[in-house]
C-alpha cells in the first residue's frame, strides 16, 4: 500500500507540474487577461492550454484513486510538493531567478507540508493499534 | 502591493477567486469519493455521477483552470505556485469544519508554516 501512495503522489506531482509550465505558456500567450470571450478564445486558440489540459485530467484520476483511501487534507497536502519542482523547473523554462523571498517561502511551505505529513502517519499509527491515545 | 494599483488588485482578486473555488472542488470531491457504500470500480463511478457531488466539484475545477490561468499569466511561475500553496491552509480549514478532520498540533505547525511562507512570497517576492 505504501508502494501505491508513493507511486500515486510521484504521478499526480508529474501531471501537476506539466499542468502548471503549461497553465504559465498558455497565459503568457493570451495577454492582455480580461474577462471577455475573446480572452478565453486566445487561451483556446494555442497548444498549451491542452498540455495543461491533460495535466488537469490525468491528475484528477490520479486523485480520485487515492481520495478513496487517503483523507483529504494529508493527501492534498503530498499533492502540493510540486511547488518544488515547477519552482526548479521556472529557473530554466521561464528565467525566473531564484530569489532569496521564494527560497525562504519555499522552504517554510515544504516544511508546512512535511509537518502535515508527518501528523496524518502519527495518526494512521494510532488508529492501526487500538488502545494507544490519539495525539 | 499596494492595493491601490490596478494590476494588484486584479492579482489579489484571482488568487482569492481561486482559493474560493479549489477548496469548493476539492471539498466536492471528497463528498462524492468518502462515501464507503459506494461499492467498487464502474459501479463507484455510477454511484458518484448521480449525485451533484461529483459535478459540483467538476464545475468549480472549470472555472478555478481559467482564472488560474489568468493568475499565472500576471505573475512569474514560481511566485504563482508558492502563493497558492495557500489552499493547502483553506482545505484543512474547511475539513476541520465539514468533515470533522482532526487539527492536532502538528497540523497547527504545519498550517501556521504554510501561511509564513506564502506571506513571505507575497509580501516580499
Amino acid at each position: 500500500m505504501k508502494r501505491f501512495y508513493l507511486f500515486g503522489f510521484l504521478l499526480l506531482m508529474a501531471f501537476d507540474t506539466l499542468s502548471q509550465v503549461s497553465f504559465k505558456y498558455a497565459g503568457s500567450q493570451a495577454l492582455p487577461v480580461a474577462a471577455s470571450m475573446a480572452w478565453i478564445q486566445r487561451v483556446f486558440g494555442q497548444p498549451w492550454v491542452y498540455g495543461a489540459l491533460i495535466g488537469y485530467i490525468g491528475a484528477f484520476f490520479t486523485w480520485m484513486s487515492l481520495l478513496k483511501h487517503a483523507p483529504i487534507g494529508p493527501a492534498f497536502a503530498a499533492s502540493h510538493l510540486e511547488v518544488v519542482s515547477v519552482m526548479l523547473l521556472s529557473i530554466w523554462l521561464f528565467d525566473e531567478p531564484l530569489t532569496l523571498p521564494r527560497v525562504l517561502g519555499a522552504t517554510a511551505i515544504v516544511a508546512g507540508i512535511v509537518c502535515l505529513g508527518v501528523a496524518e502517519s502519527h495518526q494512521h499509527h494510532a488508529a492501526a493499534e487500538p488502545g494507544t491515545t490519539p495525539n | 502591493m499596494p492595493a491601490a494599483d490596478p494590476a494588484s488588485s486584479l492579482v489579489a482578486g484571482l488568487w482569492l477567486l481561486n482559493v474560493i473555488l479549489d477548496t469548493a472542488g476539492q471539498l466536492a470531491f471528497k463528498a462524492a469519493a468518502g462515501n464507503p457504500d459506494a461499492g467498487d470500480g464502474l459501479a463507484r463511478w455510477k454511484h458518484m455521477a448521480a449525485r451533484p457531488w461529483l459535478w459540483l466539484g467538476i464545475i468549480s475545477y472549470v472555472a478555478e483552470f481559467l482564472v488560474w490561468i489568468a493568475f499565472l499569466s500576471l505573475v512569474p511561475l514560481s511566485e504563482g505556485v508558492l502563493l497558492g500553496s495557500i489552499n493547502i491552509v483553506a482545505i484543512m480549514i474547511a475539513g476541520r469544519f465539514l468533515f470533522g478532520e482532526k487539527l492536532t498540533r502538528l497540523r497547527v505547525i504545519g498550517i501556521l508554516l504554510v501561511t509564513l511562507g506564502v506571506t513571505i512570497v507575497g509580501v516580499a517576492g
